[in-house]
């Protein structure tokens, strides 16, 4: 069973993604902290890259030591 | 006391004047269309508290803003092209004068005027393919009863080879895809898989596939897209166009 | 522009009502990725053949308990690992699956 869907509407049928991507040289993306806030006021940004790095580092330390 | 400048579209050569009577600027702004060695540059006021450097570094991290301003650029594009090959500019192409419009102009000349041969009678497709969806997770009943500790590891160890098998086969099959559509078209580029958070697809994305096509063979591409699904029923392929040739004429910015 | 232009940091909006669930997401989701990091790691091991089986069996009877307590947890949340897979942009997403 095949899936192709094919458009062909030239006028403003492209996504805003796509169209994003395209215009913006180098895209758009979300950003990869969470920020969380109580009652509307944000309150704590968590930088979740620096705990996987370091958790990772922790990781292979341990596989080295023993 | 706002100052204004100019924003830059696109370039075309004999842009029609009634091509773009229809059609405006950002903010309902009239187009304006400036004449340069036989480049038409694409023009409408814009003010730089918006548009400054300042105004765009707050603008660009806002989706809305964003939204409808590449909605707007597009839709300018898009007449532009009525009237034959154009080369869009980047979202927030900004001049303080005329004379600066000019000068770029000079500096592009060559670029642009290849860009416009290079997409004359031709306009882009997408391409995107999907991997095949897996069966969700095969964690069932959570139970510590059936088999041993080592039984376990070995299970994880056979889930872990089954994905990473299924992943090297969705990008084989992305390649693939790709390989034989570039093959027929003049110019081909693989842009990056987008955030599905950003689309709201489901799946993972392998290909993001954009394509210069002749427009007397748009038929015979379409048709070895749909051959290419065939051949790969599990996966997704969705194939989109024509659009203008954002990806194949859109000049880098120095 | 060097860099893609970010938007939208991921908001874990809480109320009074929502903060415990919300909260609770957050910390499900970090010892989510510590328990597969540690799986992963569990396979290189055994893989790499320096344990004894005494020590497999251990690893896995322990990774097995871990995994079902996961499940037990999430089940009385109503969670599912995708609810729990917070996204780190351009680092992909925290958990791989």
């Amino acid at each position: 069973m095949t899936e192709v869907e094919t458009r062909s509407e030239p006028q403003g049928q492209i996504s805003l993604v796509d169209l994003l991507d395209r215009l913006l040289g180098t895209g758009v993306v979300l950003a990869g902290d969470v920020v969380i806030s109580l009652a509307g006021v944000d309150l704590v940004g968590v930088r979740l890259h620096a705990l996987i790095t370091s958790v990772r580092a922790e990781m292979r330390a341990d596989g080295r030591d023993r | 006391m706002a100052e204004h400048g100019q924003y830059l579209y696109a370039v075309a050569r004999g842009v029609e004047p009634a091509a773009l009577s229809a059609a405006r600027g950002l903010h309902d702004q009239p187009l304006r269309v400036l004449e340069h060695r036989g480049l038409d540059a694409v023009l409408s006021t814009v003010d730089l508290d918006e548009f400054g450097e300042e105004g765009l570094h707050r603008n660009l991290e806002d989706l809305t803003w964003l939204e409808a301003v590449a909605r707007g650029h597009d839709a300018v594009v898009q007449a532009v092209a009525q009237s034959g090959a154009v080369a869009p500019m980047r979202l927030a192409t900004i001049f303080t004068s005329d004379d600066g419009v000019r000068g770029r102009l000079d500096e592009l000349y060559e670029a642009l005027t290849a860009a416009l041969d290079r997409v004359e009678g031709r306009h882009e497709w997408s391409v995107k393919v999907y991997a095949p969806e897996r069966a969700a997770e095969p964690s069932a009943a959570p139970t510590t009863a059936p088999g041993s500790g080592a039984d376990y590891l070995r299970r994880k160890k056979a889930q872990t080879l089954e994905k990473q098998t299924a992943e090297d086969d969705a990008l084989r099959i992305a390649d693939t895809v790709h390989d034989t559509l570039a093959a027929q078209c003049v110019a081909s580029r693989r842009l990056r898989p987008q955030d599905p958070r950003l689309t709201g697809h489901e799946g993972t994305m392998t290909l993001n596939g954009a394509y210069l096509v002749d427009d007397h063979l748009a038929g015979s591409f379409t048709e070895v897209a749909t051959r290419l699904a065939e051949e790969n029923p599990q996966s997704r392929v969705e194939v989109q166009g024509p659009w203008p040739p954002y990806s194949f004429a859109t000049l880098e910015q120095p | 522009m060097n860099e893609p232009i970010k938007v939208l940091p991921q908001r874990l909006e809480t109320d009074s009502e929502s903060v415990e669930k919300d909260l609770f997401k957050l910390v499900l989701t970090v010892i989510e990725l510590v328990r597969q990091l540690m799986e992963k790691q569990a396979l290189r091991r055994v893989d790499e053949g320096d344990l004894t089986e005494e020590q497999i069996e251990g690893l896995g009877m322990g990774l097995m308990h871990l995994e079902s307590a996961m499940q037990e947890l999430k089940d009385r949340y109503d969670l599912t690992t995708a609810d729990l897979n917070i996204d780190l942009g351009p680092l992909g997403t925290l958990l791989s699956e």
